[in-house]
């Protein structure tokens, strides 16, 4: 809100106060230089872009729940409703030919639709704001994934266009962000519907009695909120070139997390938009810096939580001790600034303190090789992990880790930082293979080389493809299930994550093996995630549904010992055949478990990957594709797999 | 002077809040079994003296003694331990547990650390027995009368041995019968040894219940005597003053009328409320807390809908229910609850007296910045607002000053009728005759002004006319000639068709 400016003191003061009065400014200042000291390819004019396109889609999301959290209320749907209007943008120009022209403003009006939705659920319908946009990021991802099939849909070029840079250097999401944030601004501080947010925050009642309309405010906060949405979803998908159903998954977290550090407050009537933008800038500078500085991925998520409790906290701390506005005296000022330097410097020992603990210290001379993975949230890829790390010891290579999260943008953000530091070669396992395709463009205009792992990349050179052959092992699966059950009974299949190219691999590969068999019924078919949990819950419901079961095939063993856990809580038994050949899987496969599992070797795939990605880096030739095989084990040849 | 009976003594209490003195060098002392009257005027500081008995505030000096030895009440736990418990007049039970819970909130009896209900609600049955209602303990106290929530009230007191209980205008809110029940167990509880600290303005209740009086004065215990001191004697000591000077009313020239309300009604709440207000004209609204004057206030303003009856402004009829075509027709509604609903606390004076013009004077839905801040200064200046600056946070004001800014927020509209909801609660005396000034110059330009008061002197002292509303129903209207304390009262007491209180013994209450 508006504070008056003190009219002593020359520039340094100005600066300083400003900093000062500003605590997430202050923190933001603190990263930069503490992230400077540490990493030489921080404080590049290239990476700084970066930094700003990876905060772009988060900064335009938060924009936009400004409007709701200073008007007091909260939008937990923003992320599903980018995907949601991104997808509707895709679908449109591509699946159904509409001109881009008319899809754009299509895609804007569905995110506007949506958050008129959660207005009048709010207004009207008298929903607390939590529930009611809580409803509608199911809604909206839903529906995304209805429209897409689970799919990712490429984007006409001249849309991905707006992922690309102005004149080669300005990047175009930078430019939308800064355009958005003037107009937040503006709104903000300018417009009655700006300031009946303010009052309509600080005050519900007051704002009513005085003659403004709160439910049709209301309306119109947060389908303005829907709108940023939307805008968000296009940029995220114009940077990876498709739009994913599954996208900004989250985002909605990292968007208020944005707006509090910026300081807002979620008791509604403080916030502005330039603090927004500090606060998206912060966690993209955290994010960047981390990856330049190689932290291990686990290690990050730690990291960016405690800075943003952090960044609070000194906003939060500075404001008890002052209280902005209020025309103070000078010696009151002076403690308090005492108390302000205090923290700054007890939060930059901190970080510093912990970056330096948790940063490696690379020693060898080797090559630098990046890996970026798709998740660490799954034995298979740590298995992949620790292939590929094997190797790279062995080798005298320097390798990079970092975990994308099943986020396809957080991927490109990863790759991109890897650009920047100017690795000697990187290893990419796709989210997403179209998504991958725009970042990994950059890698080959900077010539670096390019391997994929377990899944390719879309309409980009890589040096060679490292995969299992998914669809062979889906294939594989189907046959064992078939002999094991006479070629005759009822099964139930459990899809991985709708939309990942693992799951679409693995179920066309096992729906054409099973179609062989024409006295095999697919009773059931529904999507568990990859997660054991679900499979457990999803394998319930499916028994519960269905009746007898006399066969399951799931798309990874996670799923597939999360069904065998609900089969045998339910006392019955079942042929359960898994896919990966995770350790645990083989071990369940080994007790009589699980039927078999489809065994991919995840640590030599890594540790193949390495060595083919150290041979880009000399500038061997290489083949364009190396299979790892697949291989059924069984009780009885589970002994001959570690 | 320590008597043996002595159980509580305080002595030279001072308590200053930013701009005003609450309390200043007050001495006060209780006895064991007696019931003793706290009188005195809205703002004379009776509140802050039971918040300070209570844990609440802090004095800034002065001395607590308890049974003689010197006592430090720094929370409720301190105050509890001490055996002081205080019944306010918004009442601190938890709508959706039992009776007997709320009786043991956070000390509920445990065995094996579960909490035992069998043994909780023995104990909670003998209390309510004790103070004689018949309410089940296993009760959800959500759907009890006001009198049992009280009672309820009591037995928490009683269940914490209290051997003081200080009662914050126990009787505004019942019925002459649950009056007298109340008066019984006190008088019980004093029969006990139980000290009892009661506050009322009803000055015939101190003759019915007390024992001693302690009369405050602008934060000042100006007397100590005793309850069969007359009336007349009474009111003197209270007020000080005579009513001339603290209500500066200066008529102005009636007009035509401005606002007209015919029938109101809304079920539940008020009903067939009819009402004048002419251009130049004081109309007071008087009654007991409860009487649905400020649900009428809200209705006509269109804060809360109306069932029937019309509302006309100006001669115009205004629709139902719709707060903005009421300020369009020139109606500003300055509540009740000032902080709650007439200011939004941390913006700025400016953003504040600028609320209800902000959106009448945008273009094209761009606010005219520099246009509000003019017309905030010129009001500020106006007003006399005591502020540092015009960016000075609300929350920051004192009582009288945020009342200004709610009241200017108004005049930068231009409204022509004005309703003021209780406009001096909470504001100190020089302020209070600022605000009645500020009322003067209103009605000599043209203005109508419609006030809500629960404080008989101001609505003696303030109005051309007086309307006076008892349940939900207008039972009177007095001249500012005829008007006097006991003729409003005994409309404000008048009984409704609904109510089924018996009248007996009550010849008129008598405000302060």
């Amino acid at each position: 809100m508006a504070t008056d400016t003190d009219k002593n003191g020359g520039v340094g003061s100005t600066v300083r106060r400003f900093l000062l009065e500003n605590g997430a400014l202050t923190a933001l200042a603190i990263l930069v230089v503490v992230m400077s000291l540490l990493s030489d390819d921080f404080l590049t004019a290239q990476n700084l872009l970066n930094v700003g396109v990876q905060a772009a889609v988060i900064a335009v999301l938060a924009f936009g729940v400004t409007f709701v959290i200073i008007a007091g209320g909260i939008d937990l749907s923003v992320g599903s409703v980018a995907a949601l209007s991104a997808t509707v943008l895709a679908f449109l120009a591509t699946v159904e030919g509409v001109p881009v022209w008319l899809a754009l403003p299509l895609a804007a009006a569905t995110g506007t639709a949506c958050g008129l939705v959660n207005g009048v659920l709010i207004a009207y319908g008298k929903l607390p704001p939590f529930i009611a946009t809580l409803a509608m990021l199911s809604i909206g991802r839903g529906l995304s994934l209805v429209l897409s099939e689970g799919s990712p849909i490429a984007l006409p070029d001249s849309v991905a266009r707006l992922g690309t840079s102005l004149g080669g250097w300005l990047p175009v999401p930078v430019l939308i962000m800064l355009v958005m944030g003037l107009i937040t601004a503006v709104i903000l501080r300018r417009t009655f519907a700006g300031r009946a947010m303010y009052a309509i925050g600080g005050n519900e009642e007051a704002a009513r009695l005085s003659g403004i309309r709160v439910k049709r405010h209301k309306l119109g906060i947060y389908a303005l909120s829907g709108l940023f949405a939307a805008v968000a979803g296009v940029i995220l998908a114009s940077r990876l070139a498709s739009a994913q159903p599954q996208a900004a998954q989250g985002y909605e977290l990292d968007a208020i997390a944005a707006v509090v550090i910026g300081g807002a407050s979620l008791a509604g009537g403080v916030g502005t938009a330039f603090g927004t933008l500090v606060g998206a800038l912060i966690l993209a500078v955290l994010r960047n810096g981390l990856n330049l500085l190689s932290v291990s991925a686990f290690w990050q998520q730690v990291v960016i939580g405690v800075v943003i409790a952090l960044a609070v906290l000194f906003d939060t701390l500075r404001r008890r001790s002052g209280g902005a506005g209020a025309g103070a005296g000078s010696a009151g000022r002076r403690g308090r600034r005492g108390l302000q330097l205090g923290i700054a410097a007890a939060v930059t020992a901190v970080v510093v303190g912990a970056l330096s603990f948790l940063v490696p210290n690379s020693s060898s001379d080797g090559p630098r090789v990046g890996l970026s993975l798709s998740t660490l949230n799954n034995p298979f890829f740590l298995q992949m992990r620790d292939g590929a790390q094997a190797e790279a010891d062995e080798a005298g290579v320097n390798l990079i880790v970092t975990d994308a999260q099943d986020d396809a943008s957080q991927q490109a953000d990863q790759i991109q930082n890897f650009i920047s530091t100017g690795v000697d070669a990187m290893v990419i396992n796709p989210v997403d293979s179209d998504a991958a395709g725009p970042p990994v463009r950059g890698a080959n205009n900077a010539d670096i080389p390019v391997v994929a792992a377990d899944r390719g990349v879309t309409e980009a050179d890589v040096e060679t493809l490292v995969a299992s052959d998914n669809v062979e092992g889906g294939r594989l699966a189907a046959r064992a299930l078939a002999e094991e059950l006479g070629e005759e009974g009822r099964i139930a299949v459990l899809q991985g994550v709708p939309g990942t190219s693992a799951s679409r691999e693995r179920g066309s590969g096992f729906e054409e093996g099973i179609a062989e068999y024409p006295d095999i019924e697919v009773v059931a078919q529904q999507p568990a995630d990859f997660d054991r949990s679900k499979g457990l819950d999803v394998m319930t419901n499916m028994l519960q549904g269905n009746g007898d079961i006399d066969g399951v095939f799931a798309e990874n063993d996670e799923m597939a010992l999360g069904a065998a856990a609900a089969l045998s809580s339910r006392g019955e038994e079942a042929v359960v055949i898994g896919f990966d050949g995770t350790p645990e899987g083989l071990e369940a496969v080994a007790d009589g478990v699980l039927h078999a599992s489809i065994a991919q070797q995840p640590a030599e795939l890594g540790r193949v990957a390495v060595r083919n990605a150290v041979a880009a880096a000399n500038g061997e030739g290489l083949e364009e594709t190396v299979m790892v095989p697949v291989e059924v084990v069984t009780e009885g040849n589970v002994a001959d797999f570690d | 002077m320590s008597s043996p009976d002595a159980l509580l003594r305080i002595e030279g209490v001072r308590k200053a809040f930013p701009g005003v003195v609450a309390l200043d060098d007050v001495d006060f002392d209780l006895r064991r079994g007696e019931v003793h009257a706290l009188l005195g005027e809205n703002g004379a500081g009776k509140s802050t003296l039971i918040k300070v008995l209570s844990g609440a505030h802090r004095p800034d000096r002065g001395r607590l003694l308890m049974e003689s030895a010197e006592v430090d009440i720094r929370d409720a736990q301190d105050a509890e331990r001490l055996g002081i418990a205080t019944i306010y007049q918004e009442f601190n039970l938890v709508p959706d547990i039992t009776v007997a819970e709320n009786i043991f909130l956070g000390r509920q009896p445990r065995r094996f650390g579960f909490i035992d209900h069998r043994r909780m609600e023995s104990e909670a049955a003998a209390l309510l027995d004790r103070v004689g209602v018949d309410v089940s303990p296993r009760a959800k106290v959500r759907g009890l009368g006001i009198a049992r929530l009280q009672m309820v009230e009591i037995a928490k007191a009683l269940s914490l041995d209290a051997r003081v209980l200080i009662m914050d205008e126990p009787t505004a809110v019942l019925t002459t019968g649950e009056v007298e029940r109340l008066f019984a167990i006190a008088r019980r509880l004093r029969d006990e040894g139980v000290g009892i600290v009661f506050i009322t303005h009803h000055l015939e209740e101190i003759a019915a219940l007390a024992d001693r009086v302690t009369v405050l004065r602008d934060g000042r215990s100006v007397a100590h005597v005793d309850a069969s001191t007359p009336e007349d004697e009474l009111v003197r000591l209270m007020v000080g003053r005579s009513i001339e000077e603290q209500y500066p009313r200066e008529r102005s020239d009636v007009g035509g009328p401005l606002l007209r309300v015919h029938g109101l009604t809304r079920a539940g709440h008020f009903e067939d409320v009819t009402l004048e207000v002419h251009a130049g004209e004081v109309v007071g609204l008087a009654g007991l807390v409860g009487a649905g004057r400020t649900e009428v206030a809200r209705s006509v303003f269109g804060a809360d809908p109306y069932d029937a009856g019309t509302v006309e402004v100006l001669d115009r009829p205004l629709p139902g229910g719709d707060v903005n075509a009421a300020m369009n027709a020139g109606l500003g509604l300055v509540p009740e609850d000032r902080k709650g609903q007439g200011l939004v606390l941390d913006a700025s004076v400016e953003e504040n007296l600028g609320l209800v013009t902000l959106g009448p004077t945008s273009r094209a839905g761009f606010v005219d910045l520099p246009g509000q801040r003019a017309s905030a200064a010129r009001i500020a200046a106006d007003l006399g607002v005591r502020m540092s600056s015009i960016a000075q946070h609300v929350r920051t004001l004192s009582g009288g000053n945020q009342q200004k800014v709610v009241i200017g927020k108004w005049l930068s509209a231009d409204s022509r009728v004005l309703i003021l909801d209780e406009p001096t609660r909470g504001v100190d005396a020089g302020a209070k005759v600022e605000i009645y000034r500020l009322v003067n110059e209103l009605t000599a330009s043209g203005h109508a002004v419609l006030m809500i008061s629960s404080d008989l002197p101001e609505v003696l002292g303030m109005s051309d006319r007086i309307l006076v509303m008892a349940q939900g129903r207008v039972t009177g209207e007095l001249s500012a000639e005829d008007a006097t304390q006991d003729a409003v009262m005994s409309l404000a007491v008048a009984v409704g068709p609904r109510s089924t209180t018996e009248e007996n013994g009550v010849e008129g209450h008598h405000g302060h």
